[in-house]
């Protein structure tokens, strides 16, 4: 994720390669070095606020029919307001629960993306 | 009072090890739960309902530990890493709120805030609603023109539901304010502590309308300037600068830079110096530290990209050893943008204790040792260098094995294979 420990990298700055793609020590300026940016930083295009993000595993196959496996893991913003049809994480009885939230006039159900699940009744909805 | 002017509100964490405890594990919610310090020592986080129960702030955890099952009482060791990252998450919030962030402890931080009194306390309610949402955390906020009204605005928002969290001394009616001086002891106000109180009460000084109410030159002749400082407070002139601040909750080094900085490089040498100065703060007044914040911010009134990022990262072990504070606050260097121009840095080290204090291995009078020099280096060939040393010094590094932390949940932000599991059953 940092960038700036990588093999040939000196603080976001290229050394310059050899032909053979081998690391040379410094010794001219590479001529890219002007169009140099910075290499592709996963946590700025998948992160909008790093205060609110956290990083969950998921345990269990409800959500299988939406993409979401055993095992998987997910980047979750709380500061994201549910709509109806979100992913979201609930707190049922104790436990931090993966599902889809479905809002209606009749009230707020979690849904899982998989037969097997009946939809879950939310009488009084609270955010994790 | 004017319905304008500069205030300063003081944002705390209510409970703050148990509240980051419940965010990860709701299943701690409405239990009573405390968290123990070093070693799983003592109490030092608790719950209201461990509260309830009659547990008091230190009491050792041997003395409970029977009674704990039969309770229903939960605990955890202190989790550092956890806390330390949800501290750090909290500030940088508070940051965006106000230009001048003062973090006080690893769960307290003093801003100030201008304009309209009123949107003073709505700026406080956001802070409320935004820190609940994005870090999971409960907070109080307290305003007034003192840091030491702040104070007790903060508790008041705490103890009084009616305040919903957020308390505005310049909002809450005259006689209320009375009245709430006067329930208050003067022990209980910010930097007075008991045995001021003691000699206080001697005079006639019991509540901390009293206090209030006391001539400033009087108190700074039988006592000290700090407690006159106390008293000009309350009565509304703000004389606690930042930093200085009462007691040893912490040690703060931290400056403006004349030219921002605005590499990675230059900001690892400021923080070099800021490290050193902090450690010999520490030595001189015979402290070490266990956890340590740094940050560093770009100017509020900047126009283009600003950044306050802060880390608070756990220390290996209690110490005051510049290496080992260099080394926790160069994990700041990531978060610094290259490019982006930063006005001022600093390094905090809370969690202190005075540098007297070891987990020894050997009662102090215990048999002499000759030849230690050469014991030492035999042990340390044999089981590395790690194994032995003298007094704290051969333990100081490494891993955490030495402290004894039996009830800790998972390092849910910090790693991989620690993440909080969500369940799709």
């Amino acid at each position: 994720m940092d960038a700036s420990g990588a093999p040939g990298m000196a603080l976001g700055r290229p050394v310059g390669a050899a032909e053979d793609g081998s690391l040379m020590p410094s010794g001219y300026a590479s001529p890219a070095q002007d169009w140099f940016e910075d290499r592709i930083d996963l946590n700025r295009h998948l992160i909008r606020d790093i205060t609110s993000t956290y990083i969950v595993r998921v345990s269990g196959h409800a959500m299988d029919g939406a993409g979401i496996s055993d095992g998987d893991e997910l980047i979750v913003d709380r500061a994201l307001r549910p709509r109806d049809g979100s992913v979201v994480i609930a707190v049922l009885d104790g436990e931090l629960v993966l599902r889809r939230i479905r809002i209606a006039s009749s009230g707020v159900a979690l849904v899982a993306a998989s037969a097997d699940h009946p939809p879950i009744p939310v009488p009084d909805p609270g955010p994790w | 009072m004017s319905e304008h002017g500069s205030s300063i509100a003081l944002v705390d964490v209510n409970n703050f090890y148990v509240s980051a405890e419940r965010a990860f594990d709701p299943s701690l919610e409405d239990r009573p739960l405390v968290v123990l310090s070093n070693n799983d020592g003592c109490v030092i986080t608790r719950s209201p309902e461990a509260k309830a129960l009659g547990i008091t702030m230190g009491t050792p955890w041997f003395r409970i530990a029977g009674q704990a099952s039969g309770w229903g009482l939960q605990v955890r060791s202190s989790n550092y890493e956890l806390y330390g990252d949800l501290s750090a998450r909290v500030m940088e919030l508070l940051g965006r709120h106000t230009g001048n962030l003062e973090i006080y402890s690893i769960d307290e931080a003093f801003l100030t805030l201008s304009g309209p009194l009123d949107a003073q306390r709505r700026t406080g309610t956001e802070i409320r609603a935004t820190v609940r949402r994005n870090v999971g955390l409960p907070v109080c906020v307290g305003i007034a023109p003192t840091k030491t009204l702040a104070k007790l605005a903060n508790r008041w928002a705490k103890g009084n539901p009616e305040f919903d969290g957020v308390c505005h001394w310049g909002l809450v009616p005259e006689a209320n304010r009375r009245s709430l001086l006067r329930r208050l002891a003067a022990s209980d106000v910010w930097g007075v502590g008991t045995k001021n109180a003691q000699r206080l009460a001697a005079m006639g000084i019991d509540s901390a309308w009293d206090l209030a109410a006391a001539d400033p030159v009087a108190i700074r002749k039988r006592f000290s300037v700090v407690l006159m400082r106390t008293v000009l407070e309350l009565q509304g002139t703000p004389c606690i600068a930042g930093r200085e601040s009462t007691g040893n909750e912490q040690v703060l080094y931290s400056r403006s830079f004349g030219t921002p900085v605005a590499t990675r490089a230059a900001m690892h040498q400021a923080l070099s110096v800021y490290a050193q100065g902090a450690a010999s703060r520490l030595a001189r007044k015979h402290l070490q530290g266990r956890v340590l914040t740094a940050f560093a911010a770009t100017s509020p009134f900047s126009a283009g990209r600003t950044s306050s990022p802060t880390i608070c990262v756990p220390l290996p072990a209690h110490t005051a050893d510049p290496l080992e504070l260099l080394r926790a606050a160069d994990t700041l260097l990531p978060l610094i943008e290259e490019g982006v121009p930063y006005i001022r840095a600093g390094v905090i080290v809370t969690d202190l204790r005075p540098a007297g204090t070891q987990d020894t291995l050997l009662p102090a009078d215990g048999p002499a040792f000759k030849d230690t020099g050469p014991l030492l280096q035999d042990v340390g060939r044999r089981f590395g260098r790690s194994a032995i040393g003298l007094g704290h010094a051969g333990l100081r590094s490494g891993s955490d094995w030495t402290m004894k932390r039996d009830m800790l949940s998972p390092h849910y932000t910090t790693k991989w294979s620690e993440l909080p599991v969500v369940k799709a059953r």
